[in-house]
């Protein structure tokens, strides 16, 4: 109950704020414009291809919208989630408000969770608001719903993990542009890092949160990566714990 | 037992020491006034006490229960107002408080936050935001939210700081109130004139240790000062003064005269200086004598 207060402090202060509605509002329009530019660019693809019957079987939607589409989803996720995840200590290290959750008969797990679940909640709202565009595609076609599923729960479990990472981030400074340029530079360090190598089982690659995306947004569940977002989001919030302790004996 | 009981607590911050060795004791119903010049350690020993901050070396007990080993059971009978109130700016006065109310697992938050309101005189701002507020309301809201969950031990640094007299004068009685229905009371604050008039006992405390704790009658009579203001004054009568047993000196200023003396010597003073035509004896605030006289002799 008390990680449910807090969460929901947290997310209505965060519509409070001019940063969560450009954060909403960038999203909603470039996954608006990438939808509209794939569909075209799937039409005219698919009119090409009308003379080749063998090549049109192959084309899936799937395969040449959905996952494409996710993809591109989750790149703009990875760059605004840093800026959800800013504020949640540093605003209340800075404004001095942390004193009332550290004096509450609450433990530092319900006031990180809280946060945590906060924060997820506009994630929330903001996947919610692009459901729209996927869902149109049943007026007209028959996408495979566990394709949806595994392109929302990819988009999920990446901003899960960035905001983990940024909320440790924030725990660091009272600053919130330090800790939003930390998040983002981390994040795309450890997007990019699956390039480093050609082999899929390098250790390089096998950290890298692109790797394991891949597969989920076209609907392929595998525990493994399941596993490795939960170990990504369970260390980082575990990090922040030690850390919020640590700063009453320091 | 003790409501409060502070044992040997030490408190560094790398290589400052804010805190050094400070124990006392606090009864239930009690009102302890911490004072002490600025950087003393009032706001660090505060903050140890309600869990805030952890401690070097020592032990506190609130209510019996050791606020480092069992943090959560000691926070749910303590209510705390941080030397900054810790408000956030973007909630209204009412939803702010429902929510202190539920970070303090109060059973019926909205009831507790109208009653706190009540008390502490919110209604009429209660739908604004707070980040709208003026100063003295925000230090309000503070002290509403240390209330909201009915605390038997309440910590208050500086809790009339912002505040007009009006309002210094009604959260003094609201704290009387509260230390009448036995709830005890540690306050820190800079007004002299405020410990005298709510404090049953005094710390004082420099540099992170305690350098006196005592009632206000005790720690006064350890330092005098009478002001007299007679007819004709003349150097006879100064002479007269200054013979006085345990009068330390005397400062005529036209027909004021400054007396200090080591005991309450009003009863000889006034008979001396009734030949000179005796109009007002009175004395000084004693204890800001000793206040300043504990303070800056470490200074040295
Ligand atoms: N977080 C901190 N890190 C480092 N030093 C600190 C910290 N908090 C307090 N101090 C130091 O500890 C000492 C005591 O500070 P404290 O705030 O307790 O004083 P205070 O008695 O409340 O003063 P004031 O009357 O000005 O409020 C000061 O020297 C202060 O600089
Ligand atoms: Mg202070």
């Amino acid at each position: 109950m008390i990680i449910l207060a807090i969460a929901g402090r947290e997310l209505r202060s965060i519509f409070h704020t001019t940063v969560g509605w450009l954060v909403i509002a960038g999203f909603l329009l470039m996954t608006g414009f990438f939808w509209a530019t794939m569909v075209s660019f799937y039409i005219v693809q698919g009119a090409d291809l009308l003379s080749n019957p063998n090549a049109a079987m192959q084309m899936s939607l799937t395969d040449h919208l959905l996952a494409p589409f996710f993809g591109n989803t989750a790149v703009v996720l990875l760059m605004l989630s840093p800026a959800l995840s800013m504020r949640l200590f540093s605003e209340e290290i800075k404004q001095r408000t942390l004193e009332l959750l550290l004096t509450a008969p609450v433990s530092t797990w319900e006031i990180i969770l809280g946060k945590f679940l906060g924060a997820m909640g506009f994630v929330g709202a903001m996947l919610l608001g692009t459901l729209t565009v996927p869902l149109s595609l049943w007026l007209w076609a028959s996408p495979d719903p566990g394709a949806l599923f595994g392109g929302y729960l990819s988009l999920g479990l990446l901003a899960a993990a960035v905001i983990s990472l940024g909320m440790l981030f924030s725990s660091l400074s009272q600053n919130q542009i330090v800790a939003v340029v930390l998040t983002f530079s981390a994040s795309l360090a450890l997007w990019i890092l699956s390039w480093v190598s050609e082999d899929p089982q390098a250790l390089v690659v096998q950290m890298s949160l692109s790797s394991h995306l891949q597969d989920l947004a076209t609907g392929v569940v595998r525990l493994s990566d399941l596993a490795y977002f939960a170990g990504f989001v369970g260390f980082f919030l575990f990090a922040t714990q030690q850390r919020v302790d640590s700063t009453r004996w320091r | 037992m003790a409501e409060i009981q502070v044992e040997s607590l030490t408190r560094r911050f790398g290589t400052t020491t804010a805190v050094e060795r400070v124990s006392f004791t606090v009864e239930k119903g009690e009102i302890v006034g911490f004072l002490g010049p600025n950087g003393a350690g009032k706001s660090t020993t505060m903050r140890i006490l309600t869990g805030a901050l952890g401690a070097t070396e020592g032990r506190v007990l609130v209510g019996g229960v050791d606020v480092f080993e069992r943090p959560t059971d000691a926070k749910r009978i303590i209510g705390y107002l941080p030397e900054v109130p810790p408000v956030y700016t973007d909630m209204t006065v009412r939803a702010y408080l429902r929510y202190a109310a539920r970070l303090r697992r109060v059973p019926d938050p909205k009831g507790a936050a109208e009653q706190v309101m009540r008390r502490v005189g919110l209604e009429e701002v209660a739908h604004r935001l707070i980040g709208h507020l003026s100063k003295g309301f925000k230090q309000r809201v503070g002290i509403a939210q240390a209330l909201v969950h009915q605390p038997k031990v309440l910590i208050l640094d500086e809790p009339t700081s912002g505040l007009d007299p009006g309002q210094r004068r009604e959260i003094r009685e609201l704290i009387q109130d509260l230390s009448a229905g036995e709830v005890t009371v540690i306050l820190s604050t800079h007004v002299l004139s405020e410990v005298e008039a709510l404090c049953d006992r005094v710390i004082i405390i420099n540099r992170g240790r305690i350098v006196a704790q005592d009632s206000i009658e005790v720690l006064a009579r350890s330092g005098r000062t009478v002001v007299l203001e007679v007819e004709s004054p003349d150097a006879s009568l100064t002479a007269r003064l200054s013979a006085l047993d345990g009068v330390e000196g005397v400062e005529a200023d036209g027909p004021r005269i400054r007396v200090r003396t080591a005991r309450d010597l009003r009863a000889e003073i006034a008979r001396a200086a009734v030949p000179a035509g005796l109009l007002e004896l009175r004395a000084e605030n004693a204890l800001e004598d000793v206040f300043l006289q504990l303070t800056a002799s470490e200074v040295a």
